[in-house]
């Protein structure tokens, strides 16, 4: 199974990357006690951010930003983390989903997660993130893992530990479920409905 | 993207360049020559000069454009195509107008469109207007057609967005009609129906103005292109390069699909732009403030990012020569370069120079080395002479010919 994983942290050490790391763990743990293979990349956002925002203006991307959108195409399931910021997602986590190629996420089971300075922020995983990739036509899994600063905490270690856990299993059945996704070639498609058109065109009156 | 990415194949198909000159009896000093045809572009704005901060009127715009296509001419290019806008702060809005003008003050040179909108405007409309520019320009006539991609300019001509691709389809089927066949009936599902409708003017010497294609992203303009073997142009300034080496190479492939000859013999069109200075060094100092406060692309990437990733070179007149030369290394041997060179404020006084520079440093230069090693059997550009002598001859190059999938 390929894994990739989208972390949208903005610092060195970021704990979205912890959280991100945990959780492709645990994954490929579950895969592998289900007679898989994880294959895990990784799209740290941070250094595509200038790429990102010249996309956005441009309309076109750089070779770096193109790999990354590859590495998403190419993907069998998606990990996606961000930081909570103001209610939501980041901005330049938005951003990386805004300038995606159109159905690059279409039947992509995605895990996702979020950090933030404390629990209270915990529900942007369900108000900001779900509603987005369901948008995008992806399959959510249903368990979702937030971790506030506290989390990180020996004392709580335990119970974040627990919910990645869950949450693993769940995406792995979910990926087994859904088995090797099938890509779609969206040029192709492009040119079969124009060449349909064309054929009816031409037959004049 | 995947499947044309694979185009690297076409970087070796047409990288490798027969180093010796193939003789030919043309006047060096014409599009003949090379069978390329150079030219410029413009898109119209009505841009604030960011060094400055003045603004030209709209009139002031209108009169510049007559005066750059007049030194285009004057400069030895080829061709001079006008955008079609219907919004400010550009104000190309009816370019046969524009076109008809400088048709009346110039002599030799090519009057075409960057691009007539085939989805808004009304396919008889455009069939009446570039027919009589036609018969006013005595031949120095033809079209670019696009899509168009700004959303209110639709409902503004009674259309929807959400139909730009069957609306291009139906009205260019509709318009080859009206320039081929002297009673037209017609139905469709996009525009009241025709009988018995007869186009008046008729084409001039009953040949259909040349049409190119034009795209700046979409694969299926090629696709279009080619069923029809017309001609392909690539926006090109816009994209990195990878994106168009792919676009012209589906275009290339599918013209021989569609049984008009061999890719090599597909009519490609490409954009770019340039500005120049004798020192490169003055050239990037004095470009940069109108490249960073650009309306397309300003404020984005920076000068030098998006001179590596698009065909856009800032530098000395050796310099574009050589960039341009290079385009031949990732699309083939091709018909038509138009450069882009008066927008985002730059004064007229600068684009003037500007085109005497592009006039003798550069284009000379281009016609010469354009013709070294090309193929004897890629076709030179297509002009009204050219269909015409084809055309007598029985043996069209394009659309007239019998392996035309229309006249099947």
């Amino acid at each position: 199974m390929k894994l990739t994983i989208i972390t949208g942290g903005l610092r060195e050490p970021s704990s979205t990357r912890l959280l991100a790391d945990r959780l492709v763990t645990a994954v490929a743990g579950e895969l592998e006690h289900r007679g898989d293979q994880a294959d895990a990349s990784f799209v740290e956002l941070r250094p595509l951010a200038h790429p990102i925002m010249d996309a956005m203006l441009t309309g076109f991307t750089t070779d770096a930003l193109q790999s990354a959108f590859q590495a998403v195409v190419r993907a069998d399931g998606i990990i996606a983390v961000t930081p909570a910021f103001n209610a939501s997602f980041s901005g330049l986590f938005k951003s990386f989903f805004d300038v995606l190629p159109e159905g690059a996420l279409s039947d992509m089971p995605v895990l996702i997660g979020a950090t933030g300075g404390t629990e209270r922020h915990s529900l942007v995983l369900e108000h900001a993130l779900r509603p987005m990739f369901s948008y995008l036509h992806a399959i959510v899994s249903p368990r979702a893992v937030y971790a506030a600063t506290s989390d990180f905490g020996s004392q709580a270690g335990s119970a974040l530990g627990e919910r990645i856990a869950t949450a693993a299993a769940d995406f792995a059945r979910l990926l087994s479920a859904c088995s090797p996704r099938a890509r779609r070639d969206l040029v192709d498609e492009d040119l079969a409905s124009m060449q349909q058109l064309l054929g009816g065109a031409t037959g004049g009156t | 993207m995947s499947a044309l990415c694979g185009a690297g194949a076409c970087v070796g198909k047409y990288g490798r360049r027969p180093k010796t000159a193939r003789p030919r009896e043309f006047d060096m000093g014409s599009s003949e020559a090379s069978g390329m045809q150079l030219g410029i572009f413009t898109v119209g704005d009505v841009t604030t000069d960011p060094t400055t901060g003045s603004t030209p009127t709209e009139a002031e715009r209108i009169q510049a454009t007559v005066a750059i296509a007049r030194k285009a001419e004057e400069a030895g290019l080829d061709v001079f195509a006008t955008g079609e806008h219907h919004n400010p702060p550009f104000v190309p809005s009816s370019p046969t107008t524009l076109l008809g003008y400088i048709a009346g003050q110039t002599e030799r040179i090519i009057l075409s469109t960057s691009t007539t909108l085939i989805t808004t405007n009304d396919p008889v409309k455009i069939a009446e207007d570039f027919s009589v520019l036609q018969h006013l320009s005595g031949g120095r006539t033809d079209v670019m057609l696009g899509r168009g991609n700004t959303g209110p300019v639709y409902p503004w001509f009674g259309q929807d967005i959400r139909n730009a691709v069957p609306l291009t389809v139906e009205h260019y089927g509709l318009l080859r009609r009206l320039w081929r066949e002297e009673v037209v009936d017609w139905e469709g599902k996009l525009r009241t129906s025709l009988q018995g409708f007869t186009l008046a003017p008729r084409p001039l010497d009953n040949v259909p103005p040349f049409v190119w294609h034009a795209s700046i992203r979409t694969p299926e303009v090629a696709e279009l292109a080619a069923y029809f073997g017309d001609g392909f142009f690539a926006n090109h300034i816009f994209w990195p390069t990878s994106h168009t080496q792919a676009m012209v190479e589906l275009y290339r492939r599918r013209f021989e699909h569609y049984g008009h000859g061999s890719p090599e013999r597909a009519i490609v069109g490409l954009g770019g732009q340039v500005f120049m200075r004798p020192n490169s060094q003055d050239a990037v100092n004095e470009f940069r403030p109108y490249f960073d406060n650009a309306p397309v692309y300003g404020h984005g990437p920076s000068l030098e990012d998006f001179t590596a990733l698009t065909p856009l070179t800032v530098g000395s007149p050796a310099q574009v020569v050589e960039r341009t030369l290079g385009f031949r290394d990732y699309v083939g041997d091709y018909q038509r370069q138009l450069f882009l060179m008066d927008h985002a404020g730059l004064p007229l006084k600068t684009v003037l120079e500007q085109l005497d520079l592009l006039g003798e440093e550069v284009v000379p230069v281009l016609r010469k080395e354009f013709a070294v090693g090309r193929p004897a059997d890629v076709p030179a550009a297509p002009t009204h002479e050219s269909l015409l002598r084809a055309r007598t001859a029985g043996e069209g190059t394009q659309s007239d010919s019998a392996d035309n999938p229309e006249a099947r």
